[in-house]
């Protein structure tokens, strides 16, 4: 360890000691032994272990004192690495990154080869996105550590990230042709993954039959056999190569007959185009899988006139007689179709006269038995619902009505009773009837959420606060404890209600809370970058990564940052007069309106 | 058509609002908030009837030790009119029959009915429960206001058990 004060040993020998107190965490102890170096008067300014001393303190919350010693380490030895190096760490704790891969470089100019700094210089460029960077250091580490895994991967990944496929891909090859290869009964599970990067890697170069190649070529040893098929299919399909296509989906539906999906880009395979062809193809579906739902819904799309008919008139009555209260919302893809709308109509309209008289769905229907006693309430729900979605709020009422005078105990009815009212303009009448659904059943935390927004969209923050209570953590206020879990649906409605009520400075906490949201979430990154190229995690971890690209882009970060911008503006153009009022609003912050709107702004790109 | 699928649940205080709810559009005679505090303590004495997870019924009884007999009085047992006829009433007297066969220890079970209630007169005679008293203006604000006293006899009174 080359400084320019180096220590004699009994000395150097408490300094490793401050070391290894620090690593276990053991703060206490690590400042008494800096302490016996730094009160033996020749050694008063060691900078090591002022720096050492500073990094401490750090741990044990005194910031302040922590950057003094730190700062004073560093002054009295410029060429030590570690004085570097711990300002670096002290920096990023501060989560001043730029600043950290300032101090890591100048560490690394002292002592070029420093595993640990070449790593956490790593963390900090991938965590900053400075990919050149990334890929510099990555290389570095890969030449002192050439037999670790994680050295090749992460300078594969470097190069996948910067969009250099044909490195990415090569130094993949590289690596896996040291491995040896096991068995194929073995199961490898981090070799799997690490295939399915490097063909991940390949699709995304473009080369799709090379892609299709190795996948071909190392299916034995891809444990993830669900992946595997879904990739195979998708390659097939998308180099044309049908027949192989539609045997890879036929095989995935075989599987899991639930995924609308396959079943879609089975067609595409099949080239069916045609739209009774399509109805004809998921008939035989339906028949091969009689339980499975997409063979049932999906003809719905395609078929029209008398066959929808048909069609509608047996999924409708298989619904009513079972109670599947999302009806209505399965069905409401199809009303862009005016004709389809007037025959759901009709045939919902026909079962109501028919059920009241007969307990049947129609007059032809003669032998058999009586349909439950819940399918009536169940048309008249989703006549409601219908009616509500044609803005028709009088009908939509009315079979509300018949619904809760039929079963007054069932509580989608008044969930729905609120939304139609919500639909049609009046926020305060919605509430009321969420807080009665509430009530009956105080166990239903979906209810309650929604009573809770509907309280909100009315401007009872109080209210709302108080209904989120009964699933807020006790002994804490639910505002509090909402923040905490970065509940963020009521966060944003939160800082809108109280835009409304003209509560500005309320409204802009709210926003800030869901900004910070963001920022925790992409501070949370850090641990990924270590985390994931151990476990191998590769596909999700890219996908992390490009998730966090465009976080801003989330409609709650939109949304809050709409709004705070409109409060800004609204203030800088109106600034507040009541000085009672300007208190609560932190008036320090007023001057500095533009800014945040130009930082809101900005992030929101 | 599909099976319906009836059966029976407790009563908690998250869902002790749509008892209540059932109750009000059942019943003439609208309960206070005491019974609702004592059913929440019942246990197996108060149940809620589900028609393919719907509530659409329910039963409440308590244990009655007046007239020096431990008896168990149906406080109330009902059921919503399009539910009616299915099954859930008789599921709802044989969950009280079970009960009191398990305990042993009970005289009768016994209930108030208005006079003119020939539905649930039938329904009750179906299970061994005979007409043993009419009380007159038993009802306040209902007509008529008259009540039959339904029992259903569990075992010989006490008394002529008794060494006399």
């Amino acid at each position: 360890m080359p400084s320019s004060n180096p220590l004699p040993p009994k000395e150097n020998a408490l300094f490793k000691r401050i070391l290894k107190c620090y690593e276990h965490k053991q703060y206490k102890n690590g400042l008494k032994f800096a302490k016996q170096i730094l009160s033996n008067p020749k050694f008063t300014e060691h900078g090591e272990t002022l720096a050492m001393k500073g990094l401490t303190l750090n741990c044990l919350g005194r910031k302040e004192e922590a950057y003094e010693y730190v700062r004073r380490g560093l002054r009295n030895d410029l060429k030590s690495h570690v004085c570097w190096h711990v300002y670096g760490l002290l920096q990023r704790s501060d989560k001043k990154y730029d600043e950290a891969i300032k101090c890591y470089r100048n560490a690394l100019k002292w002592e070029k080869d420093n595993i640990q700094i070449l790593r956490d210089l790593s963390l900090l460029q991938i965590q900053m996105r400075d990919l050149e960077g990334y890929r510099d250091t990555r290389y570095q580490l890969l030449m002192l550590r050439p037999t670790q895994r994680a050295s090749w991967i992460g300078y594969a990944m470097s190069f996948h990230l910067l969009e250099d496929y044909k490195n990415a891909i090569s130094i993949c090859e590289t690596f896996l042709n040291q491995q040896q290869v096991n068995t194929p009964n073995n199961f490898d599970y981090e070799q799997s993954e690490l295939l399915l990067y490097q063909n991940m890697v390949i699709r995304e170069s473009g080369d799709l039959k090379e892609a299709l190649k190795h996948l071909e070529n190392n299916q034995n040893q891809i444990v993830d056999k669900l992946t595997l098929k879904e990739t195979l299919g998708e390659l097939h399909l998308n180099l044309k190569q049908y027949i192989k296509a539609a045997k890879c989906y036929e095989d995935l539906i075989v599987r899991n007959p639930e995924n609308t999906n396959y079943f879609k880009k089975l067609i595409i395979a099949k080239q069916i185009t045609k739209s009774e062809d399509i109805v004809k193809f998921y008939k035989e579906y339906s028949e091969k899988y009689p339980r499975a739902m997409p063979p049932k819904r999906q003809p719905l799309t395609y078929a029209s006139g008398e066959q929808f008919k048909t069609l509608v008139d047996q999924y409708m009555r298989k619904a009513f007689s079972k109670g599947v209260p999302p009806l209505f919302v399965d069905l409401r893809s199809l009303y862009g179709d005016k004709s389809k709308v007037e025959i759901i109509e009709e045939l919902c309209l026909g079962y109501v006269e028919s059920l009241k008289v007969r307990g049947k769905y129609s007059e032809s229907t003669n032998n058999g038995p009586k349909e439950p006693a819940s399918a009536l309430l169940w048309v008249y729900y989703y006549l409601a619902q219908h009616y509500d979605y044609l803005e028709l709020t009088e009908k939509a009422l009315s079979y509300e009505d018949a619904a809760i005078e039929h079963t007054p105990t069932l509580i989608e009815l008044y969930v729905t009773k609120g939304r139609i009212h919500k639909h049609a303009g009046d926020p305060q009448e919605a509430y009321k009837w969420l807080d009665e659904a509430q009530q009956l059943d105080t166990a239903d935390r979906y209810i309650n959420s929604k009573c809770s927004k509907y309280m909100l969209r009315a401007n009872r923050v109080k209210e709302a606060e108080d209904t989120c209570s009964k699933f807020t953590r006790e002994g804490i206020s639910p505002m509090d404890n909402l923040n905490e879990m970065q509940c963020m649906w009521f966060q944003t409605e939160c800082a809108l209600a109280y835009q409304r009520l003209g509560k500005y400075g309320e409204a802009l906490k709210k926003c800030h809370e869901v900004d910070r949201h963001f920022s925790e979430i992409i501070e949370d990154q850090f641990d990924f970058h270590t985390y994931c190229l151990r476990k191998m995690t590769l596909r999700s971890y890219v996908g992390l990564l490009r998730l966090e690209d465009v976080l801003r882009g989330h409609p709650f970060y939109f949304k809050s940052a709409k709004c705070a911008i409109e409060v800004y503006l609204h203030l800088f153009d109106e600034p507040l007069k009541d000085e009672r009022t300007e208190q609560e609003l932190n008036t320090g912050k007023r001057y500095y309106f533009l800014y945040f709107v130009m930082v809101m702004a900005i992030k929101g790109n | 058509m599909t099976r319906a699928n009836i059966e029976l649940g407790n009563v908690t205080p998250h869902n002790i609002k749509q008892l209540k709810q059932l109750n009000s559009v059942v019943f003439p005679v609208s309960y206070n908030d005491k019974f609702y505090k004592d059913v929440l303590e019942a246990g197996e004495l108060a149940k809620l009837a589900y028609y393919n997870d719907i509530v659409v019924g329910a039963v409440c009884c308590r244990i009655d030790t007046s007239e020096k007999s431990r008896r168990l009085y149906i406080m109330t047992l009902g059921c919503l009119y399009p539910y009616r006829r299915l099954g859930i009433g008789t599921l709802m007297v044989q969950h009280v029959l079970k009960y009191v066969e398990q305990d042993a220890n009970f005289d009768s079970i016994f209930l108030h009915v208005q006079v003119n209630n020939e539905g649930a007169i039938d329904f009750y005679k179906k299970f061994g429960f005979e007409v043993v008293e009419t009380k007159e203006h038993y009802y306040k604000r209902i007509e008529p206001a008259d009540a039959h006293v339904l029992q259903k006899t569990l075992r010989k009174n006490r008394q002529t058990n008794g060494t006399i």
